[in-house]
């Protein structure tokens, strides 16, 4: 039994190479573009991203080190060049700086070292069964127990041990998943954390709670949205008795990172980030508007698989995001969650006292591991890292 | 449509069940013909539609396959309510699986469509090796609650499209002035989709 144990987990045969694209993911047959206008383009394209990376270098200095000052400084212009897309190669980066995630790993050294090796969870067997189905597609997860998969289930797994209310709920192995392939495993653990628990802001906290009642929440608040901005259209969802549970619930689940192209994934996600859950609604919002007119004509069937298949142009990021950024929901979002609280005034309740310590942004303890841990130590966050070196070239490789 | 005898029916089926027990993969392998050892997990919930054309009617099935986590449980009656047939799923591989499948169908006794066609599908068949759930259990539990039972294997085909021929007889044979869960003559559509979906 022992035996067969280990033999389980040996790693799979490395998958055959197949053509991917510049994100790792197996390329689908059809995505052939002809390559000699691109060429052009894409000289043009490589001298603006170099300009475009030389900002961005200036901003966050070395290591990151000039980020708070410029923050503080000119929040206009990080939040101009954030909705731009940040630079590939300092994406991992710069992700960490905007959600705090590394003042938490500084402050934390060696307790994702002890949630890995040393704590068990109720949630180890279900973090099993998806692994293998978290970016089926994507060669770094590909492999049976391979470098990816582990790093996944180590996140994962530390995760459900640190934040044991949550555990482990399926659709987090995506965000896991898009986060690892930009940084260290301990660089996307404490990512997550401060995702869902917060250090600068939480903009997933209570998401993933019993009854996923923000997800409720959000889906009240989106239908109403879409009453308020696109008035034919809800009345149309309405008369095809279409509810956005049908559609949206993954993008409220996921952000975007669970059946969306990943480019525009990757660039919801750097405004995620730093403005909050917001985008996910106005990103939801502008794609509606988008096909409004398509969407409109369509009966119950043709609407659901249209609303679940949205056409390549209205997915082109450089459109779609500018658009979305255009929609004003800031106000009318806080009247609908009133107006839901309201309605739903005891299960609510609950989910309110903890956001509410949420907005002290405190990084100080949420869990024992928290008030464990010692000073933000001199300690480099690079000596932290363990079990990263799969991943680490990600980080530095790329520009 | 005016021949005798063949009528159109149009029934929202929903499957429930654990998570990876396989409801994404029977679906995909129902309607496309197709099987992946690694199917993406199922978050939120996915949307489907088939037809089976039967000597006494056609069945379009709308079928509404759900993640089966149980934190997603909170979301799972819009699926269900209305619904004029339920497939529920476990792994025979997994007894936790299989009493995950029970509590769905006490769940559906309490709340469903009184005149729900259920079924009860142990999956993975193709694993026989590793069973853990016997047939004849999975087989006493369904008579005893009036299901229909059936073991079968997404990945081999086995039975995949039995248990959706059964669903579509049995909807066919229910009496057409059935108030919930059919809708007759695909053309009318107004006030049709109201018979199976369900709101708020």
């Amino acid at each position: 039994m022992e035996r067969k144990r280990t033999d389980e987990f040996e790693p799979g045969p490395v998958p055959p190479a197949r053509p991917v694209d510049r994100f790792g993911f197996v390329k689908q047959e059809e995505n052939n573009p002809s390559q000699g206008s691109i060429k052009s383009r894409f000289v043009n394209e490589q001298e603006r991203e170099e300009r475009r990376i030389r900002k961005w270098r200036k901003m966050i200095g070395v290591g990151g080190s000039d980020w708070k000052h410029y923050v503080r400084r000119k929040p206009h212009v990080v939040l101009r060049r954030i909705r731009k897309g940040i630079p590939d190669c300092l994406r991992g980066l710069v992700w960490q700086l905007i959600s705090g995630s590394r003042d938490l790993l500084l402050m934390n050294p060696g307790v994702y070292e002890q949630l890995v090796i040393y704590e068990t969870s109720a949630s180890e067997l279900d973090i099993i069964r998806d692994i293998s189905r978290t970016f089926p597609s994507h060669v770094f997860f590909q492999q049976r127990h391979g470098p990816g998969q582990r790093s996944l289930y180590n996140v994962l797994k530390a995760y459900s041990v640190y934040d044991r209310d949550v555990g482990y709920v399926q659709g987090m192995g995506f965000l896991a998943g898009l986060l690892l392939l930009y940084m260290s495993e301990e660089d996307a653990f404490w990512l997550l954390v401060a995702l869902l628990k917060g250090a600068v802001h939480a903009p997933m906290e209570g998401l993933y709670l019993v009854g996923l009642p923000l997800v409720q929440q959000y889906l009240f608040q989106f239908e109403q949205l879409v009453r308020e901005h696109l008035p034919k259209l809800g009345e149309h969802f309405t008369q095809e008795m279409i509810n956005p549970s049908m559609y949206a619930s993954q993008w409220f689940i996921t952000v975007f990172s669970y059946s969306f192209p990943f480019h525009l994934a990757l660039r919801i996600w750097d405004v995620f980030l730093y403005e909050g859950v917001i985008i996910v609604f106005q990103v939801g919002l502008a794609l509606l508007k988008y096909c409004h007119d398509d969407l409109i004509k369509l009966p119950f069937e043709k609407l659901i698989h249209a609303l679940r298949n949205f056409p390549e142009d209205a997915m082109n990021p450089d459109v779609l995001l500018p658009m979305a950024h255009s929609i004003k929901v800031s106000k009318l979002l806080e009247e609908l969650k009133q107006e839901y609280k309201k309605k739903n005034e005891k299960p609510i309740q609950r989910a309110e006292s903890s956001a509410s310590k949420v907005t002290q942004k405190q990084l100080s303890a949420r869990s024992p591991a928290f008030e464990e841990s010692t000073q933000p130590a001199e300690r480099s966050w690079k000596q932290t890292r363990l079990l990263s070196r799969n991943s680490r070239k990600s980080r530095s490789g790329r520009c | 449509m005016a021949r005798t005898g063949n009528r159109n029916i149009q029934a929202k089926l929903v499957l429930l069940g654990d998570m990876g027990t396989g409801k994404t993969s029977l679906v995909l392998r129902f309607v496309k013909g197709q099987f992946f050892d690694y199917q993406e997990s199922t978050i939120g919930a996915a949307f489907f539609t088939q037809i089976l054309s039967l000597n006494e009617a056609t069945v379009k099935f709308d079928i509404w396959d759900t993640a089966g986590q149980e934190r997603y449980h909170s979301l799972a009656p819009m699926y269900y309510r209305g619904a004029a047939a339920a497939v529920i799923v476990y792994d025979i591989t997994s007894m936790d699986s299989f009493g995950r499948a029970k509590k769905w169908v006490e769940e559906l006794q309490r709340q469903g469509n009184p005149n729900m066609v259920m079924v009860l599908v142990g999956n993975k068949a193709d694993l026989e090796a590793t069973r853990k759930v016997v047939t004849e259990e999975g087989e006493q539990y369904a008579k005893e609650n009036g299901m229909f039972f059936m073991e079968s294997s997404a990945k081999t085909a086995q039975n995949v499209n039995e248990i959706f021929y059964e669903i579509a007889k049995r909807l066919a044979k229910a009496s057409p002035s059935r108030p919930t869960g059919m809708k007759l003559h695909n053309g009318t559509q107004e006030g049709g989709r109201r018979l199976f979906c369900c709101s708020g």
